[in-house]
């Protein structure tokens, strides 16, 4: 199937990335390319494919309490810190 | 006296003895180790960061420990990491301008126990941002150039590592295997390439690609000294919940064999992948050479050598590119510039998210993630994200049915030698295509182990693959140790050397 510039442009959305127009028109043309590639799966007649079984549960590890404080690696790593929390752009605004 | 520089050459486990005999001390081996390490950055971009402070401080430890009667297996060896597993206090950039500036606060569980038998980490290697690549052209750090000729790729996605072993610049480097990222450079630089058996390794302080498929495995210049690394990393790990509880299998004694045992490997059954010839995207002639000698040099061990089919071969590339790029975009959804990492851009939450992924991001890492997005997007993803898991669970399937006739299946580990720098670059999906030995084993989480087999007529490295069922790697470790011993190709040393 073709992943034309309007597809490109929603999965972009979903993942949170912007693209300039030229990256955009290059994607549609790389991707198209890339997942018409990849169609020969659909080849695979589907009485051949059974459901995936689930995965073996995860062991658990004992429940311990650990320090959650942001700790000085935690700190230096940060952006933008303010006593103690990852300081954003404000998201909650009083409407006028 | 004791030469220095050639014990740095040579295998690990020598320049371990030495260090335990106290011929030299980890101290001098890692300041030699270090120099060139420096000198295999300028040349061939290798290192994204070197490690004077760290490597200084456990060359010391390794120094008293010895000296306080202790053996560690790899006592003084210096050892290079690839910069998306952590080590305390160094930087781990993953390759990405996303990660800069980003400083580890602890050590990978792998990094921890190479360094508890006795390594000594002297820096961190340049690799495809992510892990995501087949020739380490996609790191935003620059290019690795290949020791054996410096106008081709090392492979990747764990190039610097493999640059950094085979330019002589430390016996031992650590990589991760998503799809061939340890195999594929080992088999391009002349190493051998370790993928362990999904979850026999710990991937605690690794960053995280794709989670089905991660493994931490190990590039060094013999099988031996491979073993070794992967005996002290292997083994269960409270910090990773997919960490095998069994006991690590012993892939030591299998290899203490006394070396011109009359043919040593009666009894075992090899399978020649029977889709090899006729590999997507072609088989180069020197690959396909090199594979029947291969075979023949097992058969002359005493192998009773067949040829096994896996049919679902011819689909592991899309399978795994479906599957790897739908759990890449999740994984890197964590990347938005607000808790660690370079945050770029203003105005609102969003835009902030925006603005950090997509100037922070290299163009490789986009185009996954967007094909990752599509394949679980609403409308596509019965038809992609899960049509692939159910061929995906086929192909492992194909694979329980091979090893019922076969004890282990040898195929080459990439088709071609190392191509030119650039040769793929604008084409993506013949650069996925270059996968297309790796990622079968990936996609069934079996160990497989890429070891050297010879070299192109025009002197270009040749590894040829093992794949085994779980938990077979003492007889992978086994077969390859045979390979070793008669294809000829163990200590050549690359022209671009730096020792």
């Amino acid at each position: 199937m073709r992943i034309d510039a309007e597809l490109v442009a929603r999965v972009a959305r979903l993942a949170a990335l912007e693209l300039s127009a030229e990256e955009s028109e290059a994607m549609s043309g790389q991707l198209t390319r890339i997942v018409e590639h990849f169609e020969a799966l659909r080849a695979i007649p589907d009485e051949l494919l059974e459901a995936s079984a689930d995965p073996a549960a995860s062991p658990l590890r004992p429940d311990e309490a650990r320090d959650g404080a942001v700790g000085a690696f935690l700190a230096s790593n940060a952006p933008e810190l303010s006593h103690g929390h990852f300081v954003v752009p404000r998201v909650v605004t009083r409407s006028e | 006296m004791t030469d220095l520089g050639a014990l740095l050459d040579g295998p690990a486990g020598e320049l371990a003895m030495a260090v335990w005999q106290r011929r030299v001390s980890a101290a001098q081996v890692a300041e030699l180790a270090l120099a060139r390490a420096r000198a295999a950055s300028e040349k061939h971009g290798s290192f994204l960061s070197i490690a004077a402070d760290v490597a200084a401080r456990q060359a010391a430890e390794v120094d008293r420990r010895v000296g306080s009667g202790e053996i560690p297996p790899l006592a003084g060896v210096p050892l290079a990491v690839k910069d998306n597993i952590n080590v305390a206090g160094l930087p781990s950039t993953a390759g990405s301008r996303i990660l800069e500036g980003f400083v580890a606060p602890d050590d990978a569980t792998c990094v921890e126990r190479l360094v508890r038998a006795g390594c000594v980490v002297v820096g961190k290697t340049n690799c495809d941002e992510f892990g995501m690549g087949s020739s380490n052209e996609n790191s935003a750090y620059g290019n690795v150039r290949n020791p054996w000729d410096e106008s081709r790729v090392p492979g990747g996605s764990s190039g610097g590592s493999a640059a950094a072993v085979a330019a002589l610049a430390v016996p031992l480097a650590i990589g991760t295997d998503t799809g061939g990222s340890v195999r594929q450079p080992a088999a391009l630089c002349s190493l051998v390439g370790v993928k362990p058996t999904y979850g026999r390794v710990s991937r605690y302080g690794l960053v995280a690609f794709a989670s089905s498929f991660d493994q931490t495995g190990v590039l060094a210049r013999t099988v031996r000294d491979a073993a070794v690394a992967f005996t002290a990393m292997a083994g269960a790990d409270p910090r990773d919940s997919t960490s095998l509880r069994s006991p690590v299998p012993d892939v030591l004694s299998p290899l203490a064999r006394e070396a011109g045992a009359h043919q040593p490997l009666r009894g075992r059954r090899i399978g020649l992948l029977a889709e090899a010839d006729s590999a997507e995207g072609g088989l180069h002639g020197d690959v396909g050479a090199l594979f029947r000698r291969t075979a023949g040099l097992l058969e002359a061990a005493g192998a009773a050598v067949t040829t096994v089919s896996v049919p679902r071969v011819a689909m592991a590339v899309p399978v795994y590119y479906l599957t790897a790029t739908a759990e890449a975009s999740s994984n890197l959804a964590r990347f938005d510039g607000v808790r660690y990492g370079a945050r770029r851009g203003e105005g609102s939450l969003g835009d902030v998210y925006r603005q950090t992924r997509s100037r922070g991001f290299g163009p490789e890492v986009k185009r996954r993630i967007l094909l990752g997005t599509f394949a679980l997007s609403s409308g596509y993803q019965d038809e992609y994200y899960n049509r692939a898991q159910k061929v995906r669970a086929l192909l492992a399937r194909d694979f329980q049915a091979a090893f019922e006739q076969v004890d282990a299946i040898l195929c080459p580990t990439s088709p071609e030698p190392a191509f030119r720098l650039g040769a793929k670059a604008d084409d993506p999906l013949a650069m996925y295509l270059a996968d297309v030995f790796t990622v079968p084993a990936s996609l069934a989480g079996l160990p497989a182990i890429s070891v050297p087999a010879g070299f192109s007529a025009d002197g270009l490295p040749i590894g040829m693959q093992l794949i085994g069922p779980p938990d077979s790697e003492p007889l992978l470790f086994e077969l390859c140790g045979e390979i070793e011993r008669s294809a000829g190709a163990l200590g050549a040393r690359p022209k671009g050397a730096v020792a």
